[in-house]
Protein backbone atom coordinates (compact mmCIF):
# COMPACT_ATOMS: atom_id res chain seq x y z
CA UNK A 1 0.00 0.00 0.00
CA UNK A 2 0.94 3.32 -0.55
CA UNK A 3 1.96 5.67 2.16
CA UNK A 4 -0.27 8.55 1.79
CA UNK A 5 1.74 11.66 0.72
CA UNK A 6 1.29 15.24 0.15
CA UNK A 7 1.13 13.92 -3.65
CA UNK A 8 -1.70 12.24 -3.54
CA UNK A 9 -4.11 14.32 -5.73
CA UNK A 10 -2.10 14.37 -8.99
CA UNK A 11 -0.89 10.59 -8.29
CA UNK A 12 -3.45 8.37 -6.86
CA UNK A 13 -3.79 4.39 -6.82
CA UNK A 14 -6.96 2.37 -7.24
CA UNK A 15 -6.01 1.06 -3.99
CA UNK A 16 -6.34 4.51 -1.88
CA UNK A 17 -9.70 5.57 -3.88
CA UNK A 18 -8.09 9.26 -3.69
CA UNK A 19 -9.21 11.33 -6.58
CA UNK A 20 -9.08 10.55 -9.86
CA UNK A 21 -6.41 11.88 -12.07
CA UNK A 22 -8.11 12.28 -15.61
CA UNK A 23 -4.60 13.35 -17.24
CA UNK A 24 -3.76 10.03 -16.35
CA UNK A 25 -6.08 7.47 -16.94
CA UNK A 26 -5.45 3.65 -18.06
CA UNK A 27 -5.34 2.49 -21.51
CA UNK A 28 -8.91 1.09 -22.70
CA UNK A 29 -9.43 -2.29 -23.90
CA UNK A 30 -9.49 -2.57 -27.75
CA UNK A 31 -13.08 -2.39 -29.38
CA UNK A 32 -13.22 -5.75 -30.78
CA UNK A 33 -12.55 -7.49 -27.09
CA UNK A 34 -14.95 -4.95 -25.50
CA UNK A 35 -16.97 -8.83 -24.88
CA UNK A 36 -13.82 -10.58 -24.00
CA UNK A 37 -14.53 -12.34 -20.30
CA UNK A 38 -18.24 -13.07 -21.61
CA UNK A 39 -17.16 -13.99 -24.38
CA UNK A 40 -14.37 -16.71 -22.59
CA UNK A 41 -17.29 -17.98 -20.65
CA UNK A 42 -19.92 -18.34 -22.32
CA UNK A 43 -18.68 -19.35 -25.88
CA UNK A 44 -16.05 -21.91 -25.46
CA UNK A 45 -14.67 -23.67 -29.24
CA UNK A 46 -17.31 -26.65 -28.86
CA UNK A 47 -17.09 -29.21 -31.50
CA UNK A 48 -18.60 -32.95 -32.68
CA UNK A 49 -16.15 -35.53 -33.47
CA UNK A 50 -12.85 -36.44 -33.04
CA UNK A 51 -10.10 -33.83 -32.90
CA UNK A 52 -6.48 -33.94 -32.17
CA UNK A 53 -3.93 -31.37 -32.38
CA UNK A 54 0.03 -31.16 -32.20
CA UNK A 55 2.20 -27.93 -32.01
CA UNK A 56 5.91 -28.84 -32.36
CA UNK A 57 7.86 -25.99 -31.41
CA UNK A 58 10.91 -25.48 -32.80
CA UNK A 59 12.82 -22.73 -31.34
CA UNK A 60 11.13 -19.87 -29.13
CA UNK A 61 9.45 -18.07 -32.20
CA UNK A 62 8.58 -20.48 -34.36
CA UNK A 63 6.10 -24.01 -34.83
CA UNK A 64 4.58 -26.29 -36.80
CA UNK A 65 1.25 -27.63 -36.27
CA UNK A 66 -0.39 -30.45 -37.16
CA UNK A 67 -4.51 -31.14 -36.80
CA UNK A 68 -6.85 -33.78 -37.97
CA UNK A 69 -10.81 -33.40 -37.17
CA UNK A 70 -13.28 -35.97 -38.13
CA UNK A 71 -16.83 -35.42 -37.09
CA UNK A 72 -19.96 -34.30 -39.17
CA UNK A 73 -20.04 -30.74 -40.36
CA UNK A 74 -23.31 -28.86 -40.63
CA UNK A 75 -24.79 -27.32 -43.78
CA UNK A 76 -27.04 -24.89 -43.71
CA UNK A 77 -30.49 -25.16 -44.70
CA UNK A 78 -33.81 -24.42 -45.73
CA UNK A 79 -36.27 -26.68 -43.43
CA UNK A 80 -35.98 -26.67 -39.75
CA UNK A 81 -33.91 -29.63 -40.00
CA UNK A 82 -30.16 -29.79 -39.42
CA UNK A 83 -27.99 -31.27 -41.99
CA UNK A 84 -24.77 -32.89 -41.04
CA UNK A 85 -22.38 -34.27 -43.43
CA UNK A 86 -19.38 -36.24 -42.53
CA UNK A 87 -16.36 -34.99 -43.07
CA UNK A 88 -12.29 -35.13 -42.15
CA UNK A 89 -9.62 -33.02 -42.46
CA UNK A 90 -5.97 -32.20 -41.87
CA UNK A 91 -5.02 -29.13 -41.05
CA UNK A 92 -1.04 -27.81 -41.35
CA UNK A 93 -0.25 -24.88 -39.10
CA UNK A 94 2.84 -22.86 -39.02
CA UNK A 95 3.05 -20.15 -36.48
CA UNK A 96 6.11 -17.33 -36.09
CA UNK A 97 6.28 -14.90 -32.62
CA UNK A 98 7.99 -12.01 -32.50
CA UNK A 99 7.90 -8.80 -30.01
CA UNK A 100 7.13 -7.19 -33.14
CA UNK A 101 5.72 -9.35 -35.81
CA UNK A 102 3.17 -12.62 -35.74
CA UNK A 103 2.54 -14.84 -38.76
CA UNK A 104 0.01 -17.63 -38.41
CA UNK A 105 -0.94 -19.86 -41.38
CA UNK A 106 -2.86 -22.82 -41.56
CA UNK A 107 -3.89 -24.82 -44.70
CA UNK A 108 -6.13 -27.48 -44.93
CA UNK A 109 -6.64 -30.05 -46.94
CA UNK A 110 -9.12 -28.03 -48.87
CA UNK A 111 -6.43 -25.98 -50.01
CA UNK A 112 -7.94 -23.05 -47.99
CA UNK A 113 -5.82 -20.83 -46.68
CA UNK A 114 -6.31 -19.21 -43.28
CA UNK A 115 -3.56 -16.10 -42.63
CA UNK A 116 -3.08 -13.94 -40.08
CA UNK A 117 -0.60 -11.47 -40.02
CA UNK A 118 0.06 -8.65 -36.31
CA UNK A 119 3.13 -6.30 -37.34
CA UNK A 120 4.39 -3.58 -34.84
CA UNK A 121 4.59 -0.80 -37.18
CA UNK A 122 5.61 1.56 -34.22
CA UNK A 123 5.31 2.01 -30.77
CA UNK A 124 1.42 3.37 -30.83
CA UNK A 125 0.79 1.59 -34.75
CA UNK A 126 -0.35 -1.93 -35.35
CA UNK A 127 -1.45 -3.93 -38.17
CA UNK A 128 -3.41 -6.30 -38.54
CA UNK A 129 -4.34 -8.71 -41.31
CA UNK A 130 -6.77 -11.67 -41.55
CA UNK A 131 -7.45 -13.60 -44.50
CA UNK A 132 -9.45 -17.05 -45.27
CA UNK A 133 -8.52 -17.85 -49.04
CA UNK A 134 -9.47 -20.38 -51.23
CA UNK A 135 -9.12 -21.67 -54.77
CA UNK A 136 -13.11 -20.99 -55.34
CA UNK A 137 -13.45 -17.68 -56.86
CA UNK A 138 -14.83 -15.25 -55.46
CA UNK A 139 -15.01 -16.93 -52.01
CA UNK A 140 -12.15 -15.23 -50.40
CA UNK A 141 -11.91 -12.53 -47.63
CA UNK A 142 -9.78 -10.26 -45.97
CA UNK A 143 -9.64 -7.88 -43.60
CA UNK A 144 -6.31 -5.31 -42.58
CA UNK A 145 -6.92 -3.56 -39.70
CA UNK A 146 -4.38 -0.05 -38.82
CA UNK A 147 -4.46 0.18 -34.98
CA UNK A 148 -3.47 3.31 -33.18
CA UNK A 149 -3.00 3.75 -29.60
CA UNK A 150 -2.92 6.79 -27.73
CA UNK A 151 -2.21 7.76 -24.30
CA UNK A 152 -5.75 6.29 -22.54
CA UNK A 153 -7.65 6.10 -26.18
CA UNK A 154 -7.65 3.75 -29.34
CA UNK A 155 -8.94 4.07 -32.43
CA UNK A 156 -8.65 1.73 -35.75
CA UNK A 157 -9.52 1.76 -38.88
CA UNK A 158 -10.46 -0.96 -40.74
CA UNK A 159 -10.44 -1.97 -44.67
CA UNK A 160 -12.16 -5.46 -46.02
CA UNK A 161 -12.32 -6.91 -49.48
CA UNK A 162 -16.04 -5.97 -51.32
CA UNK A 163 -15.14 -2.17 -50.44
CA UNK A 164 -15.90 -2.92 -46.53
CA UNK A 165 -14.71 0.06 -44.60
CA UNK A 166 -14.41 0.33 -41.07
CA UNK A 167 -13.40 2.70 -37.75
CA UNK A 168 -13.63 2.41 -34.19
CA UNK A 169 -12.83 4.59 -31.00
CA UNK A 170 -12.61 3.96 -27.69
CA UNK A 171 -12.12 5.98 -24.76
CA UNK A 172 -11.15 6.03 -20.75
CA UNK A 173 -13.62 8.03 -19.09
CA UNK A 174 -12.75 6.96 -15.73
CA UNK A 175 -10.02 4.73 -14.30
CA UNK A 176 -13.02 1.78 -14.48
CA UNK A 177 -15.12 2.76 -17.48
CA UNK A 178 -14.59 3.57 -20.85
CA UNK A 179 -16.52 4.52 -24.03
CA UNK A 180 -16.64 4.06 -27.79
CA UNK A 181 -18.14 4.21 -30.83
CA UNK A 182 -17.96 2.70 -34.57
CA UNK A 183 -19.17 3.38 -37.83
CA UNK A 184 -18.74 0.79 -41.10
CA UNK A 185 -19.92 0.95 -44.45
CA UNK A 186 -20.11 -2.11 -46.73
CA UNK A 187 -20.36 -1.21 -50.61
CA UNK A 188 -20.84 -4.54 -51.84
CA UNK A 189 -24.33 -4.95 -49.54
CA UNK A 190 -25.00 -0.97 -50.02
CA UNK A 191 -24.99 -0.92 -46.00
CA UNK A 192 -23.86 1.30 -43.58
CA UNK A 193 -24.44 1.00 -39.83
CA UNK A 194 -23.24 3.20 -36.64
CA UNK A 195 -22.34 1.43 -33.03
CA UNK A 196 -21.71 2.51 -29.84
CA UNK A 197 -20.22 0.11 -26.15
CA UNK A 198 -19.66 1.01 -22.90
CA UNK A 199 -17.84 -1.28 -20.68
CA UNK A 200 -17.34 -0.59 -16.86
CA UNK A 201 -15.07 -3.02 -15.01
CA UNK A 202 -13.53 -3.05 -11.77
CA UNK A 203 -11.42 -6.09 -10.03
CA UNK A 204 -14.09 -8.25 -9.28
CA UNK A 205 -16.45 -7.74 -11.87
CA UNK A 206 -16.59 -6.41 -15.82
CA UNK A 207 -20.65 -4.92 -17.38
CA UNK A 208 -20.52 -3.89 -20.85
CA UNK A 209 -23.10 -2.92 -23.21
CA UNK A 210 -23.12 -2.18 -26.89
CA UNK A 211 -25.57 -1.21 -29.46
CA UNK A 212 -24.87 -1.02 -33.25
CA UNK A 213 -27.35 0.21 -35.72
CA UNK A 214 -27.43 -3.25 -37.09
CA UNK A 215 -29.89 -4.20 -34.78
CA UNK A 216 -27.68 -5.44 -32.24
CA UNK A 217 -28.08 -4.77 -28.72
CA UNK A 218 -25.49 -6.85 -26.51
CA UNK A 219 -25.48 -6.75 -22.71
CA UNK A 220 -22.97 -9.13 -20.38
CA UNK A 221 -21.96 -8.73 -16.46
CA UNK A 222 -19.36 -11.37 -15.41
CA UNK A 223 -18.52 -11.65 -11.84
CA UNK A 224 -15.03 -12.97 -11.10
CA UNK A 225 -15.81 -16.01 -8.57
CA UNK A 226 -12.63 -17.89 -8.14
CA UNK A 227 -9.43 -18.10 -9.70
CA UNK A 228 -9.10 -21.45 -11.90
CA UNK A 229 -11.88 -22.20 -13.50
CA UNK A 230 -12.06 -25.36 -15.51
CA UNK A 231 -15.04 -26.08 -16.91
CA UNK A 232 -17.34 -24.31 -18.58
CA UNK A 233 -21.29 -24.14 -19.21
CA UNK A 234 -23.70 -22.03 -20.38
CA UNK A 235 -27.49 -22.41 -21.13
CA UNK A 236 -29.38 -20.13 -23.19
CA UNK A 237 -32.53 -18.84 -24.01
CA UNK A 238 -32.86 -21.49 -27.51
CA UNK A 239 -32.88 -24.40 -25.04
CA UNK A 240 -29.22 -25.02 -25.63
CA UNK A 241 -27.11 -26.46 -22.88
CA UNK A 242 -23.70 -26.35 -23.49
CA UNK A 243 -20.75 -28.02 -21.49
CA UNK A 244 -16.72 -27.81 -22.75
CA UNK A 245 -13.85 -29.21 -19.90
CA UNK A 246 -10.49 -28.34 -20.70
CA UNK A 247 -8.53 -30.60 -18.19
CA UNK A 248 -4.35 -30.49 -18.29
CA UNK A 249 -3.08 -34.30 -18.07
CA UNK A 250 0.39 -33.39 -18.02
CA UNK A 251 3.25 -30.83 -19.45
CA UNK A 252 1.93 -29.87 -22.80
CA UNK A 253 -0.91 -32.83 -22.77
CA UNK A 254 -4.46 -31.83 -22.92
CA UNK A 255 -7.70 -33.50 -23.18
CA UNK A 256 -10.53 -31.23 -24.47
CA UNK A 257 -14.63 -32.71 -23.48
CA UNK A 258 -16.76 -31.12 -25.46
CA UNK A 259 -20.96 -31.53 -25.63
CA UNK A 260 -23.60 -29.56 -27.41
CA UNK A 261 -27.22 -30.25 -26.63
CA UNK A 262 -30.34 -28.57 -27.86
CA UNK A 263 -33.84 -29.58 -26.73
CA UNK A 264 -36.12 -27.79 -29.19
CA UNK A 265 -33.80 -28.82 -32.19
CA UNK A 266 -33.33 -32.45 -30.61
CA UNK A 267 -29.39 -31.67 -32.20
CA UNK A 268 -27.02 -33.67 -30.04
CA UNK A 269 -23.51 -33.05 -30.17
CA UNK A 270 -20.38 -34.71 -28.35
CA UNK A 271 -16.93 -34.38 -29.06
CA UNK A 272 -13.44 -35.33 -27.76
CA UNK A 273 -9.88 -34.27 -28.36
CA UNK A 274 -6.68 -34.33 -27.82
CA UNK A 275 -4.01 -31.39 -27.63
CA UNK A 276 0.15 -32.05 -27.63
CA UNK A 277 2.24 -29.36 -27.62
CA UNK A 278 2.41 -25.80 -26.03
CA UNK B 1 -16.53 -5.80 -70.85
CA UNK B 2 -18.11 -5.49 -67.54
CA UNK B 3 -18.34 -8.64 -66.53
CA UNK B 4 -14.42 -8.83 -66.50
CA UNK B 5 -14.00 -5.59 -64.62
CA UNK B 6 -16.55 -7.11 -61.55
CA UNK B 7 -14.86 -9.06 -58.96
CA UNK B 8 -15.04 -9.27 -55.34
CA UNK B 9 -11.93 -7.61 -55.20
CA UNK B 10 -12.69 -4.30 -56.96
CA UNK B 11 -13.46 -1.40 -54.00
CA UNK B 12 -16.11 0.16 -56.60
CA UNK B 13 -15.71 3.49 -55.10
CA UNK B 14 -18.40 5.01 -57.05
CA UNK B 15 -16.50 4.02 -60.53
CA UNK B 16 -19.54 2.80 -62.29
CA UNK B 17 -21.18 6.24 -61.50
CA UNK B 18 -18.33 7.85 -63.34
CA UNK B 19 -18.89 5.82 -66.55
CA UNK B 20 -22.43 6.88 -66.89
CA UNK B 21 -22.69 10.14 -67.04
CA UNK B 22 -19.84 11.12 -68.87
CA UNK B 23 -20.08 9.87 -72.08
CA UNK B 24 -20.55 13.76 -74.06
CA UNK B 25 -16.94 15.37 -74.26
CA UNK B 26 -14.02 14.00 -75.51
CA UNK B 27 -11.36 15.04 -72.29
CA UNK B 28 -13.85 12.75 -70.47
CA UNK B 29 -13.99 9.92 -73.15
CA UNK B 30 -9.81 10.21 -72.32
CA UNK B 31 -10.71 10.35 -68.21
CA UNK B 32 -13.01 7.41 -69.18
CA UNK B 33 -10.37 5.11 -70.59
CA UNK B 34 -7.78 6.08 -67.96
CA UNK B 35 -10.09 5.25 -65.37
CA UNK B 36 -11.37 1.92 -67.03
CA UNK B 37 -7.41 1.32 -67.58
CA UNK B 38 -6.52 1.63 -63.55
CA UNK B 39 -9.43 -0.45 -62.54
CA UNK B 40 -7.85 -3.07 -65.07
CA UNK B 41 -4.60 -3.00 -63.50
CA UNK B 42 -5.78 -2.78 -59.91
CA UNK B 43 -7.60 -6.01 -61.02
CA UNK B 44 -4.88 -7.69 -62.56
CA UNK B 45 -2.54 -6.62 -59.76
CA UNK B 46 -5.00 -7.72 -57.08
CA UNK B 47 -5.70 -11.37 -58.71
CA UNK B 48 -1.92 -12.00 -58.43
CA UNK B 49 -1.48 -10.74 -55.28
CA UNK B 50 -4.03 -13.25 -54.00
CA UNK B 51 -2.67 -16.13 -55.81
CA UNK B 52 0.80 -15.25 -54.17
CA UNK B 53 -0.63 -14.73 -50.88
CA UNK B 54 -2.81 -18.55 -50.79
CA UNK B 55 0.42 -20.17 -52.09
CA UNK B 56 3.17 -17.99 -50.56
CA UNK B 57 2.05 -17.23 -47.19
CA UNK B 58 2.85 -20.48 -45.39
CA UNK B 59 6.17 -20.92 -46.86
CA UNK B 60 6.76 -17.65 -46.21
CA UNK B 61 5.95 -17.90 -42.11
CA UNK B 62 8.28 -21.24 -42.99
CA UNK B 63 11.44 -19.36 -44.27
CA UNK B 64 11.46 -16.55 -41.78
CA UNK B 65 11.33 -19.40 -39.05
CA UNK B 66 13.94 -21.36 -40.44
CA UNK B 67 15.87 -18.24 -40.31
CA UNK B 68 15.35 -16.43 -37.05
CA UNK B 69 17.74 -17.74 -34.07
CA UNK B 70 18.12 -20.72 -32.88
CA UNK B 71 18.47 -21.45 -36.35
CA UNK B 72 16.49 -25.40 -36.58
CA UNK B 73 18.14 -27.91 -38.62
CA UNK B 74 15.88 -28.85 -41.73
CA UNK B 75 15.69 -32.74 -39.93
CA UNK B 76 13.44 -30.94 -36.95
CA UNK B 77 11.25 -28.68 -39.76
CA UNK B 78 10.05 -32.69 -41.42
CA UNK B 79 10.31 -34.98 -38.75
CA UNK B 80 7.15 -35.85 -36.62
CA UNK B 81 9.14 -35.91 -33.22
Amino acid sequence: MDAPTAFNATKPTVETKEKVDYFNLPCPIPYEEMHREALISLKPEVFEGMRFDFTKGLNQKFALSHSVFMGPTEIPSQSSETIKIPTAHYEFGANYLDPKLMLFGRVLTDGRVNARVKCDLSDNLTLKANAQLTSEPHMSHCMVNFDYKGKDYRSQFQLGNGALFGANYIQSVTPNLSLGGEVFWAGQHRKSGVGYAARYSTDKMVATGQVASTGIVALSYVQKVSEKCRLRGKIDSNGCVTAFLEERLNMGLNFILSAEVDHRKKDYKFGFGLTVGE
Amino acid sequence: MASKGVSLKVKGKGSASKNKGSSSSSSSSDENSMCKALKDWSNWGLKKAKVIAHYGFIPLVIIIGMNSEPKPSLSQLLSPV
